[in-house]
């Protein structure tokens, strides 16, 4: 009965602490996302072990880009969101970006990123069903973008 | 001031913002042969009230003076409302900025 009442009242806990938290910094709390090396590392730092389906999320970016120093990339996704990552293999760490959705949050985001290199983005979205959508998109780069 | 361009407007039931935010963005690999700290935005916020509309912890990757464009939905926005930007750096500064929501009667 003890046991019982107290895995209640954790889960009581859990399901609380997202609706109270208004901000939540991923640098702070998965630092190791953003030290990794590859795609991979980065999205086991940030999600943990996770299956990827596909589903109702589009990037745009240009597939040539002329200046690697600031690549626009657009997200959309119909889909009721958590958050969602930017990743890219051709610069030395490979997180970009971890959005957090809002309640009121309408995913159509667009920021703009630097590539040193052609490479491939792979976004990540974390959906409020617990399934993960991932979709990529491999551009080239004319003049690298990671001098500064 | 100076620090961020931000516009935000209500078209029919949806916010639209656009935020520049004014910063070098210097990758460590970049800041290593300038001899120079690295300095990026590592996380921005967007406030209109007590209402968060959009939130990003970012990294050293995205390009210098980064554009953020965003939308979320446009209920309880009532005129005169700011949206309020505030960014945070590597190097611990904070930056916050407002402006006042427009198309809104």
């Amino acid at each position: 009965m003890e046991r019982r009442k107290f895995l209640g009242l954790g889960l009581a806990a859990v399901a609380l602490v997202p609706a109270s938290l208004s901000a939540v910094d991923f640098r702070k709390e998965k630092p190791d996302a953003f030290t990794a090396h590859n795609v991979a590392d980065a999205i086991k730092g940030l999600y943990g072990d996770i299956k990827t389906v596909d589903g109702d999320i589009t990037v745009k970016a240009p597939k040539i880009a002329s200046n690697g120093g600031a690549i626009p990339v657009t997200i959309k996704s119909g889909l009721d969101l958590k958050s969602i990552a930017i990743f890219q293999d051709a610069n030395p760490e490979s997180a970009v970006v971890v959005f957090t959705i809002p309640a009121t949050g309408i995913v159509n985001y667009m920021t703009k990123i630097k590539m040193q290199g052609s490479g491939e983005i792979t976004v990540i979205a974390e959906g409020k069903d617990g399934k993960f959508y991932k979709t990529s998109q491999k551009l080239e780069v004319a003049l690298g973008g990671c001098e500064g | 001031m100076g620090n961020m361009k931000i516009k935000a407007k209500v078209k029919g039931d949806t916010l639209k913002c656009k935020v520049q935010a004014t910063h070098i963005m210097l990758p460590y690999n970049a800041a290593k042969k300038k001899g120079v700290d690295a300095n990026f935005i590592t996380h921005i916020v967007g406030k209109v009230g007590d209402t968060v509309v959009y939130e990003a912890s970012t990294s050293q990757f995205l390009s210098k003076n980064p554009i953020f464009k965003f939308e979320a939905k446009a209920e309880g926005i009532k005129k005169g409302d700011k949206l309020e930007m505030t960014w945070t750096d590597l190097s611990g500064k904070t930056v916050t900025e407002a402006k006042k929501v427009k198309g809104l009667k």
